[in-house]
């Protein structure tokens, strides 16, 4: 960390944040590799840090393990001392206060089992000719345990008035230039009292920085950016906010339809992954066993099903362990594979609310939300 | 190509198919471990930006705030670039009037849309 604040100090002086950019590639090249990712992730940009975990590492637990855990911050990490650290519950309150994580880990400790994932996860896979953002594949998603509080505790130990509609985030993190936009998301009441969480625990250690400590929001069933990381300002308002990351990011902006009438992108779409093989794997023609992951936005799995014929025929998988609410259940399966190059090999999930994976999810500008059928080719020899 | 195909069979078909009746077993909560060695982390993007005219520009420009890597992964024709840039200048990317074309031309001749 030491080193990192020299760098920081180092690019930030003098000439201000414009230093940065002037900075020597092997100065930057060690600030990003400060923190170096480990085995298991795939770097999809060093600085602000994308992770996205391999399939292969997602596939090894039911958990994924903190280390491990995709990653994607809007602006660089910031630097906090939870010892100073407060956090303010604001705006309609009617008694606005602030709060210290003692205060906070003073209320009702709650702990809740779901998925996170980024709303670009796929975004590579959707082949889009023109993109934007970063080009997640598959693994910017990750299944843990956040412990930490119920926001509606904290909400209504603050007074919520019959006006305070829609509940803002603002966070610690902000950009080297003062003017770009500060990261901030916003979502509807009901959903704030409706199980969300302040989080400062994950998977049972303490929050790690990269994930947002000392605390952040998790909104269950929601794509990632809803929860919000760095959290330092909670504001009861009226209106939803009209920050750039809620009205010009995160739509689904489909070719043909007025941009002003985008909708948000806010529910996770039902899933799987085939976590085992990986695509491109070699394996013995016959029988293989096969197994992966699902979830939704918190309707239970019902069926996962393998298709070893391009979708003409499916077969159902052994759904294994199943997670609570928005959690992921693991399954397994097995497929009569013929010998042959590029055999492909598909899974489907549906779930008990009748929502199933289309084939190919309809392309959107932005890349969100590519839930399509997972296929992955396979050599069988034998 | 195959699975270019093996998606295009899914597509095709998906519409013809039922959804199935087979019945789902109990679940259950014995989560299984595979843990195994996992390869180093993966780096599938340069971290720089080429050499070219206008690459002095996008090291000043761009990487005040991020990598170039956040650039040297995307494809986008001119069209788009122009659009990213003008929003990364109002964000405050200090790129000068006369810099501006030569930087968007640099950024199309790079990382332009992807053939299909």
């Amino acid at each position: 960390m030491e080193r990192r604040r020299f760098l920081l100090n180092l690019s930030l002086a003098g000439a201000g944040a414009a230093a940065l950019g002037s900075l020597p590639p092997g100065a930057r090249r060690a600030l990003a590799a400060i923190r170096s990712a480990p085995p298991g992730v795939i770097v999809r940009n060093d600085w602000p840090e994308h992770w996205e975990t391999s399939i292969e590492a997602l596939g090894q637990s039911f958990h994924t393990p903190n280390r491990v855990f995709f990653v994607r911050s809007h602006l660089p990490v910031p630097e906090i001392d939870a010892k100073s650290w407060r956090l303010e519950v604001a705006g309609l309150a009617r008694a606005p206060r602030s709060l210290s994580l003692a205060e906070l880990k003073g209320f009702p400790a709650h702990e809740e089992e779901c998925v996170l994932e980024c709303a670009g996860n796929g975004r590579a896979r959707y082949g889009l000719p023109s993109t934007s953002g970063t080009q997640w594949e598959y693994g910017a998603v990750g299944n843990a345990r956040w412990g930490g509080t119920r926001l509606s505790d904290v909400l209504n130990r603050a007074g919520i008035p019959p006006e305070a509609k829609h509940v803002w985030f603002e966070c610690a993190d902000r950009a080297p230039l003062d003017s770009t936009p500060r990261f901030l998301r916003s979502i509807p009441i009901e959903k704030a009292m409706g199980g969300a969480l302040l989080v400062w625990k994950m998977n049972g250690e303490a929050l790690p920085l990269l994930h947002g400590a000392p605390v952040r929001v998790i909104v269950p069933g929601w794509f990632g950016m809803a929860s919000a990381k760095w959290v330092t300002k909670i504001r009861l308002e009226a209106a939803p906010s009209d920050n750039h990351f809620m009205v010009r990011g995160y739509r689904y902006n489909y070719p043909g339809v007025d941009p002003a009438a985008a909708g948000p992108v806010q529910e996770l779409r039902v899933k799987s992954l085939i976590t085992s093989p990986l695509d491109g794997a070699v394996v013995p023609a016959g029988r293989v066993p096969v197994r992966g992951l699902a979830w939704s936005a918190g309707s239970p799995i019902s069926t996962v099903e393998i298709s070893s014929d391009g979708g003409t025929t499916w077969r159902p998988a052994k759904l294994g362990a199943t997670g609570r609410g928005a959690a992921w259940s693991e399954w397994t399966s097995d497929a009569e594979l013929k010998s042959g190059e590029g055999v492909t090999l598909a899974a489907r999930a549906t779930t008990v609310a009748g929502e199933t994976q289309p084939p190919a999810a309809q392309p959107n500008a932005g890349g969100y939300g590519n839930n399509s059928i997972h296929v992955v080719t396979l050599h069988a020899r034998g | 190509m195959r699975a270019a195909r093996g998606i295009a069979g899914l597509i095709v078909l998906g519409a013809l198919i039922s959804a199935t009746a087979a019945t789902t077993p109990a679940p259950n909560r014995s989560p299984a471990t595979h843990a195994r060695a996992l390869p180093h982390s993966a780096h599938p993007y340069p971290a720089e930006f080429p050499a070219g005219n206008g690459h002095l520009i996008a090291e000043r420009a761009c990487a005040i705030c991020h990598s170039p890597m956040l650039v040297t992964q995307q494809a986008k024709d001119s069209t788009g670039w122009e659009k990213t840039l003008a929003t990364m200048e109002k964000w405050g990317a200090p790129v000068s009037g006369a810099d501006h074309d030569t930087l968007r031309v640099y950024l199309v001749s790079h990382f332009g849309p992807k053939r299909k």
